[in-house]
């Protein structure tokens, strides 16, 4: 009987020991998993009125050497009321995030996105420029 | 040694009384019918209770065969209906294609205040009665109950209590024609279309204007407030006076039941009026489509309104359903 407990004991022991040994995944200040990625870029954008319908007259521009995204709107468009959409590399993030209706109706200073690569190194500012049909 | 026996027999022991009781079959017994007259009710209509629109029920009675027959059914509303309630003389069964097929089981129904009644010419033990409650103006921003009953000829009755449900304070219109020159100036104060005219003798109480302009393609049917930009109302000149700065926001896939008529279950409400917020939307609303809509607040803040495009044409016209809540009326 001891013999057993004895046994079981170390048993737990080795088991406590192999679990503690294990590495966690890095996560970053999300909650999001950083991975070894270095990619970082915009792969598609789009625009969507307060109908949840697209605003955009035609597809957008991406530039991801100039890192601009040039989107042409409706005519009425209300850039008000505005929910941006952006498709990124594999493991990116945006900041700032993006978190309901946003007001692009500034044209003449033209919101600007940053786009984290998966590693969270690299760090690239894309511009939205807009314009009306 | 011994006390590990006795601690397994313990253990054996529990284990099967555990046994027993797990396994004992609960034999299903058929209910015992009530011997009485038995009443139930159900509420047969979804979504917001709004004035002018019926609230319909279902009533059920029965009681034995050998007990006797039905004698009347009874509905007593806390506010009395408007003009078009009553309760149906027939009872409906549902024949095997799923069509409801009324028996005559009494005569029509009598309104006495705010009560109305069927008495039976049937010799008929169970009986499924129709009530349609319209709702009168008197019980806007109200609540209303419901008290069923029915008599038998052994002298029994029965009762059934529903509600209270609240009416709605909003309003409602539906149907109303406008198109690109006769029928384009809207007042939500009036619930109303008219043409340049009339909008000129109630100029303070034009909020919108409808219009159809084929280009640019992206304009079409459009609802822009007489203070909008003249980019917005190409061709308008406006009557005299008119001149307000309505919010309009554009929605899509909110086809309300109560305009559209469709089979979406979707019914806005009052709260969803009292918690809009269009501080920051325009004056106008351009490339609107049929079964899109529009949440509308007058100038002054008093009204907020939603306008839903039960159809379009592309000759320039369009049929249009308004909900209306008055702000000050909450």
């Amino acid at each position: 009987m001891t013999n057993f407990v004895k046994t079981a004991l170390v048993l737990l022991l080795f088991t406590a020991g192999f679990m503690a040994c294990k590495k966690d995944a890095p996560v970053d200040e999300d909650g999001l998993l950083i991975t070894t990625r270095r990619e970082c870029f915009v792969s598609n954008f789009e625009l969507l009125g307060t109908d949840f319908i697209t605003v955009r007259s035609k597809l957008p521009v991406i530039d991801t050497t100039a890192q601009t995204i040039d989107v042409e709107v409706l005519f009425g468009t209300d850039l008000k009321n505005v929910y941006p959409q952006f498709s990124l590399a594999t493991d990116c993030k945006l900041e700032p995030k993006i978190t309901g209706k946003v007001d692009f109706s500034d044209l003449a200073n033209p919101k600007t996105y940053t786009v984290i690569s998966g590693n969270r190194q690299i760090r690239k500012p894309y511009k939205v420029i807009i314009k009306f049909q | 040694m011994r006390q590990q026996k006795k601690i397994n027999l313990t253990h054996l022991f529990g284990a099967l009384f555990l046994l027993m009781v797990a396994c004992k079959k609960e034999e299903y017994a058929i209910p015992e019918p009530k011997s009485e007259l038995s009443n139930d009710v159900i509420k047969r209509t979804l979504g917001p209770n709004i004035v002018g629109l019926p609230i319909e029920f279902a009533y059920a009675m029965a009681l034995p065969a050998a007990k006797g027959k039905l004698v009347s059914a009874q509905v007593e509303a806390s506010i009395a209906g408007a003009t078009g309630t009553f309760l149906e003389h027939n009872s409906y069964f549902t024949k095997s294609n799923g069509q409801d097929t009324g028996v005559v089981v009494g005569q029509p129904s009598v309104n006495d205040g705010a009560r109305t009644r069927v008495t039976f010419t049937r010799d008929t033990m169970a009986s499924t009665l129709r009530y349609s409650y319209v709702v009168p103006e008197e019980a806007r921003g109200k609540t209303v109950s419901f008290t069923f009953s029915s008599t038998s000829s052994d002298g029994g009755n029965a009762t059934f209590k529903m509600g209270p449900y609240t009416i709605s304070n909003m309003d409602m219109v539906r149907n109303l024609a406008v198109n690109n020159t006769t029928a384009n100036y809207i007042s939500i104060a009036d619930l109303a279309v008219y043409n340049a005219a009339n909008a000129a003798v109630n100029a303070g109480k034009i909020d919108l204007i409808y219009l159809y302009r084929a280009s640019p393609a992206s304009f079409l049917h459009a609802l822009v407030s007489p203070a909008a930009d003249a980019q917005y109302r190409p061709g308008i000149t406006l009557p005299a006076g008119v001149n307000r700065s309505t919010k309009v926001q554009k929605v899509f896939n909110l086809q309300d039941y109560n305009l559209a008529r469709l089979q979406f279950g979707i019914f806005i409400d009052d709260l969803d009026f009292q918690q809009l917020n269009l501080a920051d939307a325009p004056n106008y609303a351009i490339s609107l489509r049929a079964e899109a809509g529009t949440w509308v607040e007058t100038a002054d803040g008093r009204y907020r309104a939603y306008i839903y495009l039960n159809s379009v044409n592309a000759n320039g016209s369009a049929v249009i359903s308004i909900k209306r809540y008055d702000m000050q009326r909450k």
